[in-house]
């Protein structure tokens, strides 16, 4: 799941010319956090800062919505 | 997430989650009712959308299923509160969250469709320029094991010193 994206270093938002993140997307949203659910840095990832930010407040919507978890225990 | 100008309806976006007590026939109604509360506060529905019976990432009161909708809308900011409340008070519904939803016009949308087209142009070569790839190194492959059946014919042969 992880070594996917860590291919590229480039965000993948800007790649494929995303404007706005769906928090409604699991599937996106999953290869962003790691097992225990946390948001993984953008660092691993290679997301940009702006889309760093919206990832974030999507995927804390997300897990109001019981989409995504809050924690994996 | 701008905020739109005064006087412009914003368009918002409805997602709630209605619990597993009750069958898919049931949901309908609670969807008209939700659709209904929407209207009844000023709201324009120009979407209303069912995405299912779907598991949660975690039990909410004990449910571990529920059923997601979506209503796409217009509305003035200040009955929104209002139908946020109403929303809570429904005891059928398990979560709801109202979004801002920015519209892009059609320029914008025409646009996006070219870019798309490029990317998709884009990763066609890269996957034919990675096979080539491929196929180059399966031929290294072959080179290297008549090399290695040289190298065997020269050791056999007795006059190595």
């Amino acid at each position: 799941m992880e070594e996917a994206i860590r291919k590229g270093k480039q965000c993948f938002f800007c790649l494929n010319n995303v404007r706005e993140i769906d928090y409604k997307d699991v599937n996106l949203l999953r290869r962003f956090i790691n097992y225990y659910g946390k948001i993984l840095p953008k660092k691993r990832t290679g997301t940009c800062s702006r889309h760093q930010r919206q990832l974030a407040t999507a995927i804390k919507r997300a897990r109001v919505m019981a989409i995504l978890p809050f924690v994996n225990p | 997430m701008s905020k739109a100008k005064s006087g412009e309806q914003p368009h918002y976006e409805l997602l709630y989650l209605i619990s597993n007590k009750f069958s898919e026939d049931e949901v309908k109604p609670i969807m008209e009712k939700v659709n209904a509360l929407v209207t009844a506060n000023g709201g324009e529905i120009s979407l209303s959308e069912e995405l299912g019976k779907k598991r949660l990432a975690y039990p909410i009161k004990g449910f571990r299923f529920g059923y997601y909708n979506l209503v796409e809308f217009d509305m003035m900011g200040e009955n929104l509160a209002k139908l946020d409340r109403a929303l809570r008070l429904m005891n059928e519904i398990l979560r709801q969250q109202i979004v801002v939803k920015v519209l892009r016009t059609a320029q914008q949308i025409a646009r996006d469709k070219k870019i798309a087209e490029k990317i998709a142009a884009k990763n066609v070569a890269a996957e034919k320029t990675a096979k080539e790839k491929v196929k180059e190194r399966a031929k290294e492959k072959v080179d290297l094991k008549d090399l290695d059946e040289k190298l065997d014919k020269i050791l056999e042969t007795d006059d190595l010193l």
